[in-house]
């Protein structure tokens, strides 16, 4: 299930595993699990359903399907999917926010001049389960 | 799915990670420094700095690097392992194995070539988990 882009591995954080600290690397992660703390990758993250992450993160494209906190930083895109959760600072190039998808907090567009923040609309108001 | 149950490679698999779900994977262009708890299986190819608490099979496939403590049902190292190393059951030293430290297992066993600079406490557990014994020997 894991997105495997072109840079090669994937590591797992699976379902009844829980990391605090800092996870850092040319990798792409896959979060079934819990991670707490800060994330750094050269490749791409995604949080499966029963992921849950509160964490500072760099990482070049996000995929979020389960619940993401904190301040994030996707240097290609941030996609919340219907049944993903993000709450918190958001950089991206592009943002894909599915319907049904909770998005809460500030977004920035990686690149543009002004930066402007503005508070990002919730896509819906309420989850879809 | 038990990683001692079958005769592995010296390097395990990680493709084994993708099949089982409660195996976690940390790939070898990862570094962790931190805490990792949990109740499933843990592959480690890349560095890890910290303290690693698992009631299930913690495999350290060369060439990780794992410093810290650590606590789990089974050991199988054929990386560099330095620190407090706790095995409920069972400790396995592959022969590229570099281990330091003290290692608490009620099972031990050692593959010809495997490098080992420590402590070796053989008790049984009562409760199957090894209480931790905090050492400062690195």
């Amino acid at each position: 299930m894991a997105k495997e882009a072109s840079s090669g591995t994937t590591s797992l954080v699976s379902r009844p595993v829980v990391v605090e600290g800092e996870i850092s690397g040319e990798e792409n992660l896959h979060v079934d699990g819990r991670v707490k703390g800060v994330i750094r990758l050269s490749g791409d993250l995604f949080v499966g359903t029963s992921g849950v992450v509160e964490a500072e993160i760099d990482a070049r494209s996000i995929v979020i399907q389960g619940a993401v906190t904190g301040k994030v930083l996707a240097r290609r895109q941030l996609e919340v999917q219907p049944s993903g959760r993000f709450n918190g600072e958001a950089t991206a190039a592009s943002y894909e926010i599915r319907q049904g998808a909770v998005f809460e907090g500030i977004s920035r567009m990686l690149g543009s001049k002004s930066q402007a923040e503005k508070p990002a609309a919730p896509a819906e108001p309420e989850m879809k389960k | 799915m038990g990683i001692f149950a079958k005769d592995k490679p010296e390097s395990a698999a990680p493709d084994a990670a993708r099949s089982d779900s409660d195996t976690a994977f940390f790939g070898a262009k990862l570094s962790i420094m931190g805490k990792v708890t949990g109740s499933g299986n843990l592959i480690v190819m890349g560095k890890l700095e910290g303290e690693v608490d698992l009631a299930g099979e913690l495999v350290v496939a060369a060439p990780a690097v794992l410093n810290g403590e650590i606590r789990a049902v089974t050991l199988a190292v054929s990386g560099t392992v330095t620190g407090t190393k706790s095995a409920g059951e069972k400790t396995h030293l592959e022969k590229s194995a570099v281990v330091s430290g003290l290692m608490n297992a009620p099972r031990l066993s050692v593959v010809d070539g495997a490098t080992f600079n420590g402590e070796i406490e053989m008790k049984k557990p009562a409760n199957g988990i090894v209480p931790p014994k905090r050492s400062d020997k690195k």
